[in-house]
């Protein structure tokens, strides 16, 4: 039995340079493998652990996703075995593309009881290719998952709502999102890298699946998203009292009162 | 190209993306996941008809995810759904089946010639791209109940489906007590970051906001992972989205992703420790300095 953990390759959009003209230059950041995914990890290894089960990274991306830096750094997380689907064509590939690609690694590795993923990816953000992936797979989809424990048969998965804590049964297979903060996930130490240099990579070609990768919308231009004049004004803070009753002042200057605060 | 919409409702009102999905000029059915409130209220929302998808109390709507994917994939159009978590499970079964794109953080949309134009935020909002499509899409957006009331006419008729749900069980539930909060209903809020040094400090930052008559919110991380705020408390890329008249970011960096949900504002003021970190340089009043010192003097100087 399998659990594959689905990760992304990416650069935190922090980090890119946009021009005037709302071009965007990502050569000077960094891809890491994103914060919510090694969180996947921990979770996923400590299952695996649980249950004898084989642990293997999946990731879908550009050609970078195959580099050394980037299957080492997932495999010093735990997995004990790492996919690579790398392509250009996935290079800045949509939730759904990223989801077709995954759902056709999947299948192509077999044996797989569950797929984990994070919350979501540093780049897009848009939490949306678990959902997606699970409606490729016909499989049980759930996110915002903060703990579970599998027997045989059945899955047992906790959730962390906005306004209370969900246990449910299910059986798998089935995709599941793990929350952001549900597990630690502490950086790997010198064991974990230099075991991460000795385990296997194996490299999936895009060609081996049928489909059309290419973009499925085209961008017409890009702008500099409009955002309002920020005034930067400093108010000295090395007399707090003096600096509060400046704030105040300028707020109330801005039309703020203090009448009728609940 | 066809012009029907699908609006995915699951127990959140969602009149407001009904209403946009009419203004594309095509069709709109309702599909409803849950009791039979949920699909009753979209029922009055100005949808042709509703399908309704049924979960008992102790399911989630998360098992209807299939039945609605094999309805959408016979009748294609857009899907649009609301942001929890599981509107997006839904919404994302809809667009496996259909090999749609899913738009996040759409600013504006238009259907002018058939064709599809969105106007989306990306690169944790610093973009704007317009992308066209000619095929059917899915779209997340906020939900909320409509701007105009269209509830005069009758309901629209109601069809149960007979779906096979996932096997899928609720099992244990246990509310946290926290009261739900509309964040983008305040007009002040005050947010904390992870420069508070202990939960027991909220308390602090709890009487800032009561003395500036402000909602409390927070970045991710206190929200999840430290957990001293429930996560609809939280700003940002993955979590609200807010527009108010002041925002006053305490011991909070400001990094893209929690600014992508505040940078509405009309005035931000930061209070934090470092010169450099990214909200000083998004502030209309920067007070750089020790929160433990500056906020106490601006609870005792507020009126
Ligand atoms: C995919 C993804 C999605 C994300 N989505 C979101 C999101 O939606 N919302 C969100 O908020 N975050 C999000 N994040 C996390 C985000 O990138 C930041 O890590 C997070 O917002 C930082 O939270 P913070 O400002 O509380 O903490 P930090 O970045 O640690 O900042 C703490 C700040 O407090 C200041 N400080 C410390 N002590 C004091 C003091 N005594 N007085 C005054 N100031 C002090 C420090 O100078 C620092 O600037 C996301 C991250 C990823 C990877």
């Amino acid at each position: 039995m399998r659990i594959v953990v689905a990760h992304k390759w990416a650069a935190d959009p922090q980090e890119a340079i946009v021009t005037s003209d709302g071009r965007i230059d990502q050569s000077r950041a960094q891809p890491c493998l994103s914060e919510y995914d090694a969180v996947a990890i921990a979770l996923a290894r400590g299952l695996a652990d649980s249950v004898g089960a084989e642990l293997v990274g999946l990731s879908v991306g550009g050609p970078e996703a195959a580099s050394p830096l980037a299957t080492k750094t997932a495999l010093a997380r735990g997995l004990d075995s790492i996919l690579v689907l790398a392509d250009q064509a996935l290079a800045s590939a949509d939730s759904t593309t990223t989801a077709q690609a995954l759902a056709a690694a999947v299948t192509e590795l077999g044996d797989v009881a569950l797929v984990l993923t994070g919350d979501c990816s540093i780049d897009r953000g848009a939490r949306m290719t678990p959902a997606v992936l699970g409606g490729l797979l016909g499989w049980v989809t759930l996110t915002e998952v903060s703990a579970l424990s599998l027997d045989r048969t059945s899955l047992t998965v906790e959730r962390e709502l906005e306004h209370g804590r969900q246990t449910l049964v299910l059986s798998p297979p089935a995709v599941l999102a793990v929350a952001a903060g549900a597990v630690e996930a502490p950086a790997p130490g010198m064991r974990d890298v230099l075991a991460a240099a000795r385990k296997p990579v194996r490299q999936l070609a895009l060609d081996q699946f049928d489909g059309d990768w290419g973009p499925l919308g085209q961008v017409q231009d890009r702008t500099l998203a409009p955002a309002p004049d920020r005034r930067g004004i400093v108010i000295a803070t090395t007399d707090p009292t003096a600096a509060a009753a400046e704030l105040i002042a300028r707020l109330e200057r801005d039309g703020l009162t203090w009448a009728g605060r609940p | 190209m066809s012009r029907l919409s699908h609006v995915i409702a699951a127990g959140r009102p969602v009149g407001r993306l009904v209403e946009r999905a009419r203004a594309l000029g095509g069709p709109v059915l309702g599909l409803a996941v849950g009791p039979a409130q949920v699909a009753d209220e979209l029922a009055r929302t100005g949808v042709e008809r509703v399908f309704w998808f049924e979960t008992g109390p102790d399911t989630p709507v998360e098992a209807q995810a299939l039945g609605l994917a094999e309805l959408v994939a016979n009748r294609p159009g857009h899907v649009w759904a609301g942001r929890t978590a599981g509107e997006r499970v839904l919404l994302g079964a809809a667009a496996a089946a259909l090999g749609a794109p899913v738009l996040t953080d759409t600013v504006d949309l238009a259907a002018p010639d058939g064709r599809l134009v969105a106007r989306q935020a990306v690169l944790a909002g610093r973009v704007w791209q317009t992308v066209t499509f000619d095929r059917p899409v899915a779209i997340l957006l906020e939900g909320g109940s409509a701007e105009s009331d269209d509830s005069a006419g009758p309901p629209a008729p109601v069809e149960p489906m007979a779906a096979q749900p996932y096997a899928l069980r609720q099992t244990d539930w246990r509310p946290t007590g926290r009261a739900p909060v509309d964040l983008k209903a305040a007009r002040r809020v005050v947010a904390v970051g992870r420069g508070l040094k202990a939960e027991s400090d909220l308390g602090l930052i709890e009487a800032l906001a009561r003395a500036l008559g402000a909602e409390l919110a927070c970045s991710r991380p206190l929200a999840e992972g430290l957990g001293w705020l429930p996560k609809d408390r939280y700003v940002g890329v993955s979590g609200q989205q807010i527009a108010p008249q002041l925002y006053c970011a305490v011991g909070l960096s400001g990094q893209a992703q929690h600014l992508a949900g505040a940078r509405a504002a009309e005035i931000i003021v930061a209070i934090n420790s470092d010169q450099q970190a990214p909200i000083m340089s998004e502030a209309d009043y920067i007070l750089c300095g020790d929160l433990y010192q500056v906020v106490p003097a601006l609870i005792k100087a507020l009126p």
